[in-house]
């Protein structure tokens, strides 16, 4: 008997040839049957919430899918808590997307594959085999493709759907890697399942003393690469920023709040492991977060696209997630309820963002520019009011939830300094992300006040109004959730961690990111909440071009990596290539001609026949005494 | 005492002798009643209702005439098949071949006769007699439509046929000779046995039957035969007659010729590469599609009877077992892919059917296109269709048996044969250039869809691994 889990996963794969083929005739039925379908995800989401909320036995019900392989479903509470936020967040977005998409002449297209990508997702968090979940996190890659190259006949989006695929491929092969290194050293071991989640999170420790904790590092480091690649973590983070050129409710579901965090999502699935192997996977897990949450919130001070600033934030918060999770040897499991806290706070407030921005793109005719909006919250209120929410929750000022929940990242960060020896290797983490902070109040508040404040600078801008109230009840709905999602701080940590360790620190540090936010906010307001920014000119600045040109990482992986590593190999490989195929052709064309002589056998004179016939059969009775040898 | 109707022997024979009276009843319905619909649908009924008859009767394990008449599982399916084969076939039969419908039909029944009779017996003489039934019944079904082309080609086959049929006889007398006994199971005692003499009766006994599946260097009536007979009748000869043609040489030669292991082997590692390559090669450049079919059909009897190679040529009780899956699921997936494809060329209303006339033909019928095109991936062995499954099977017992050279030339083969498949997919979907009509009616398309859907839908039958293998001892021979 398949369990009723099972559909909330199926639901959303299903529903999407149906709406697809639905909505080629009635336009509006796509989206409402995609947004159907993941209400019911939702429904049985909730649902298996309550019925497994009481106890700390997971649903897990597989099938052997072939050899020692068994694919199916296993949620516990880490999975039930993805599970909700996905179809939540994703339902919002898919109630948005009917009237962000409502001119699209594809829009049941859109919506197919919106629903196969949550359906993918719900699939991704739901598996019980780690390659199970490899497939899912295919699929997922699959529609983020698809879907970021929806406006395919723009130039720009096509290339950043291709850059989209091919840098998180990247990520992928070191992830099957590891999958494929720790299923042979296990399957060395006889064990029954050895991609099992379940197995391999219940008996890391004796994995570890079977297969060795170097192993077992080599393995964590490789999924770490597969996570940086999906959650666009240093260096594999410059497919976002690009992946902006898609429709804007796919960045809200997919680059802000879903996708994006499946990286998060498989070190918190595996974490046992990185709890058991050598402290280096989770430092280097870590050090790559925290950094990020600094090097990738540096860059969105000087951009100044609306939605390449969130994207930039969006690479900095996953950061802070990430760092969460690398103190996985210092605090044990609790590390997860504070990095899926995180998530869950900013997949809610990310995907307000990123929606108000659909709202305000909408109306500017994806007019991007920051520094051409201007006075909008004269013209548009209620958008630009949900913004000023989403803007102080990316911010974390109290009493909005990511101050719960990002500060607490960060006062752990100053634990594990104090826990591991005090020395300055070990303060690193805290001080990027308290500076990381930093620049997070600087990148939101100057994206904020460029666009809501002061005068329009475009025709466009002047001419902004507010969208009907109704499409606007799924953002109101995500801002309430921001402002009081932090009241259920503790209970949600204990919740998918029971009895997680409190984070306790001297007042002086408790405060210290506050002030740093409070800090940046000031000289915000200073800059940019007057109109002074439009007097500096800071093109000549060398820490502005470094910034402007994203550390000329995109130029080393285009004009170093790419054109002058990888082009000539592929032009001598192409070179080789050619001659190759010429040799094929000439194969091909030689092989039809030596057809065309095999078929003058049949010439349909029977006669022939019968002495094609006796002579094949004498030849074959020689052969046959030859090599037979009687 | 008992009466000889009631006896064991005859009620294993039932399903036999009501196909016997179903065909004689038409014959004398023949003087009044000309409607083709009647007749298909007489002998459809006739078949099913013989396929239970089979499965009722004839499920146990008997030896009947002193081990020349074996019942048992793997006779038993593979009778299934070739009443399954006929079946496929009547759909459309009826409604290509307008006149004279009772006489086509009852031979028909005659032909499925012959063909259960064949499917059980381990006797040569058995064997003969069945065998000839079916050559007799297929030159007048190849000759049915009375057009010249038909009358050509079945003169063609007719003749050849009986060169074949001499051979046969001339080489069961030489096992004769050799062992002193007719059957094939008996041959145990190598010592005994009088080599020179089996030697010619392994060769001559081999272009005997060889001649029906079109091995090389027998294959030659083969292409002529399939593209002047009506369509039903080349999917009939490329399908149905192949299988048993098969499953008599796995007889024969397995069983009657355990003996001669290393001869055996080395006869059909020769056989199959030569025939796998000119069947491939020479129907790479072809354009008529029926002549392009009957040439991949040479090249599929090539892969075929590589399992005859590794039950000969291996001593692994593995890759026996799996050849001999593999020889029974490629024979089921053969009789649609193959016998599908011969039936999909109907829809062009022509006599000599070229590729090109297919262009367009996907705009005007996709699914239509689909099918055809999904039977052509399962010809070529692309996954996931029961095409590559048969294939993979096969291969995998070749590599088991150690003989990894002959899956090599076979993969390599099979590589070859991509091009001309997926050239027919190819022109399907190309826009034609000029107006062209098909005959799409149902009894075109519905067979074609039949045989795309079963290409694929065999697939599950490898989860019926653990059931057939178990039946496959029942060829009657160890590893």
């Amino acid at each position: 008997m398949l369990n009723y889990a099972w559909f909330i996963f199926l639901t959303p794969i299903i529903f999407a040839p149906i709406s697809v083929i639905a909505g080629k005739k009635r336009k509006i039925l796509a989206g409402v049957l995609a947004s159907l379908s993941i209400t019911v995800s939702l429904i049985l989401s909730v649902i298996v919430w309550l019925s497994i909320r009481g106890t700390s036995t997971p649903i897990y019900q597989t099938f052997n899918w072939f050899d020692n392989i068994n694919a199916g479903i296993y949620v516990d509470h880490l999975a039930v808590v993805m599970v909700l936020m996905v179809s939540f967040v994703s339902l919002m977005i898919h109630l948005f997307a009917m009237y962000y998409m409502k001119d699209d002449p594809r829009k049941n297209t859109y919506f197919g594959e919106t629903a196969l990508f949550t359906g993918g997702m719900l699939g991704l968090i739901l598996a019980s085999n780690l390659l199970e979940f490899f497939l899912f996190w295919e699929l997922v890659g699959l529609c983020s493709y698809l879907l970021v190259g929806f406006w395919f006949f723009k130039p720009n989006a096509a290339s950043a759907a291709k850059k989209a695929f091919i840098v998180t491929r990247v990520g992928d092969l070191l992830f099957i890697i590891g999958l494929a290194v720790l299923y042979s050293l296990l399957t060395v071991h006889n064990v029954a399942s050895p991609l099992s989640i379940p197995y391999l999170i219940n008996n890391a420790p004796a994995i570890a003393s079977e297969i060795g904790a170097q192993n077992l590092t080599i393995i964590g480091l490789l999924f770490l690469g597969g996570a940086a690649g999906k959650s666009a973590q240093f260096p594999l983070h410059v497919w976002i920023p690009d992946a902006m050129e898609g429709p804007t409710t796919v960045s809200a579901l997919i680059h802000a709040a879903t996708m994006v965090t499946a990286g998060i999502y498989l070190i918190a699935r595996v974490l046992p492991l990185y709890a058991n192997a050598t402290p280096l996977a989770g430092e280097a897990v870590l050090y790559i977060g925290a950094f990020t949450a600094l090097f990738a919130g540096t860059i969105g001070i000087v951009v100044n696209d609306l939605k390449r600033i969130l994207a930039y934030s969006t690479i900095s918060q996953i950061g802070y997630m990430m760092a969460a999770l690398g103190m996985v040897t210092t605090f044990g499991e609790s590390v997860i309820g504070y990095s899926i806290y995180h998530l869950v706070v900013h997949a809610v407030f990310k995907a307000l963002l990123f929606m108000t921005a659909g709202v305000i793109l909408l109306t500017l005719m994806e007019l991007r520019d920051v520094k051409k909006m201007g006075g909008l919250w004269k013209r548009m209120p209620i958008t630009i009011s949900l913004m000023f929410i989403g803007s102080i929750t990316l911010a974390a000022i109290p009493p909005t939830a990511a101050f719960f929940s990002k500060d607490t990242i960060i006062d752990v960060a100053y634990n594990y300094f104090i826990m591991n020896g005090s020395n300055i290797y070990s303060i690193l983490p805290w001080v990027f992300l308290v500076v990381g902070a930093l620049m997070t109040a600087l990148y939101t508040f100057r994206m904020f006040f460029l666009v809501a404040l002061g005068k329009p600078r475009s025709k466009l801008a002047e001419e902004a109004k507010d969208p009907p109230k109704i499409v606007l009840i799924p953002l109101m709905i995500l801002a309430f959730m921001s402002l009081t999602l932090g009241l259920i701080q503790y209970r949600f940590y204990d919740f998918i961690v029971p009895n997680t360790t409190r984070v306790v620190v001297p007042m002086i540090i408790e405060y210290t990111p506050l002030t740093v936010v409070a800090i940046g906010v000031l000289i915000t307001i200073g800059i940019y909440g007057t109109t002074k920014w439009q007097r500096m000119h800071l093109e000549k600045n060398p820490v502005y071009r470094l910034l402007k040109a994203k550390y000329f990482l995109d130029t080393l992986f285009t004009r170093v990596i790419a054109e002058r590593v990888i082009l000539p190999l592929s032009s001598g490989v192409s070179r080789l290539e050619k001659g190759f195929s010429i040799s094929i052709e000439g194969a091909g064309s030689g092989a039809m001609g030596f057809g065309g002589i095999l078929r003058k056998i049949e010439n349909g004179v029977v006669e022939y026949y019968f002495v094609f016939l006796i002579a094949g059969v004498a030849i074959l009775m020689l052969l046959l005494e030859i090599l037979g040898g009687i | 005492m008992t009466f000889f109707l009631y006896s064991n022997i005859l009620e294993s024979l039932y399903p036999e002798i009501f196909l016997g009276f179903v065909a004689f009843g038409m014959l004398l319905m023949g003087r009044r009643v000309k409607n083709w619909m009647v007749y298909t649908t007489i002998s459809i009924m006739a078949l099913l209702i013989s396929m239970i008859l089979l499965i009722l009767l004839d499920s146990g394990s008997q030896s009947f005439f002193g081990g020349a008449f074996v019942i048992n599982n793997f006779g038993l399916y593979f009778a299934l098949i070739l009443i399954t084969s006929s079946l496929y076939v009547s759909f459309t039969a009826g409604s290509e071949l307008k006149h004279d419908p009772e006489i086509f039909f009852s031979i028909f029944l005659f032909v499925n006769i012959a063909m259960i009779i064949a499917a059980f017996s381990l006797n040569l003489i058995f064997i003969f007699i069945a065998f000839e039934g079916i050559s007799v019944g297929t030159y007048i079904l190849s000759a049915h439509g009375k057009t010249r082309r038909n009358l050509e080609a079945s003169i063609k086959y007719f003749f050849t046929g009986v060169i074949a049929t001499g051979f046969i006889v001339f080489g069961s007398s030489f096992y004769y000779l050799s062992t002193g006994t007719f059957n094939l199971v008996s041959v145990a005692n190598a010592a005994d046995i009088a080599k020179p003499s089996m030697l010619l009766a392994l060769i001559l006994l081999f272009v005997g039957f060889g001649f029906k599946l079109a091995l090389v260097p027998l294959q030659q009536w083969a292409v002529d035969t399939y593209d002047g007979t009506k369509n039903p009748v080349s999917a009939f000869l490329s399908s149905g007659t192949k299988v048993l043609a098969f499953l008599i040489i796995l007889r024969v030669f397995l069983v009657g010729f355990a003996s001669m292991r290393t001869d055996v082997f080395y006869l059909f590692t020769i056989v199959s590469i030569i025939t796998m390559t000119y069947g491939n090669f020479a129907a790479l450049s072809e354009n008529n599609l029926k002549r392009m079919l009957a040439y991949s059909s040479i090249a599929q009897a090539g892969y075929l009877i590589l399992v005859l190679t590794v039950v000969s040529g291996s001593t692994s009780q593995f890759a026996f077992t799996v050849a001999i899956f593999a020889a029974m699921y490629y024979s089921l997936v053969y009789i649609f892919m193959k016998g599908g494809a011969f039936m999909a060329t109907g829809a062009v209303n022509k006599e000599k059917v070229e590729i090109n006339d297919l262009s367009g033909i996907g705009l005007k019928s996709p699914a239509f296109a689909i099918s055809l095109g999904i039977m052509m991936l399962a010809l070529a062995g692309i996954p996931p269709t029961a095409g590559f499954f048969a294939k993979y099977y096969l291969f995998l017992s070749l590599i088991s048996g150690n003989l990894w050279y002959l899956a090599v030339i076979g993969i390599l083969n099979s590589a070859i044969s991509v091009f001309y498949y997926l050239r027919v997919i190819v022109v399907m979907f190309r826009p034609s250039s000029e107006e062209r009509e098909f005959n799409l009616s149902n009894s075109i398309l519905l067979p074609v869809i039949i045989g795309a859907v079963m290409s694929i839908g065999l697939s599950f039958l490898i989860f019926g691994y653990p059931y057939l293998s178990g039946i496959v001892a029942g060829l009657g021979v160890g590893a």
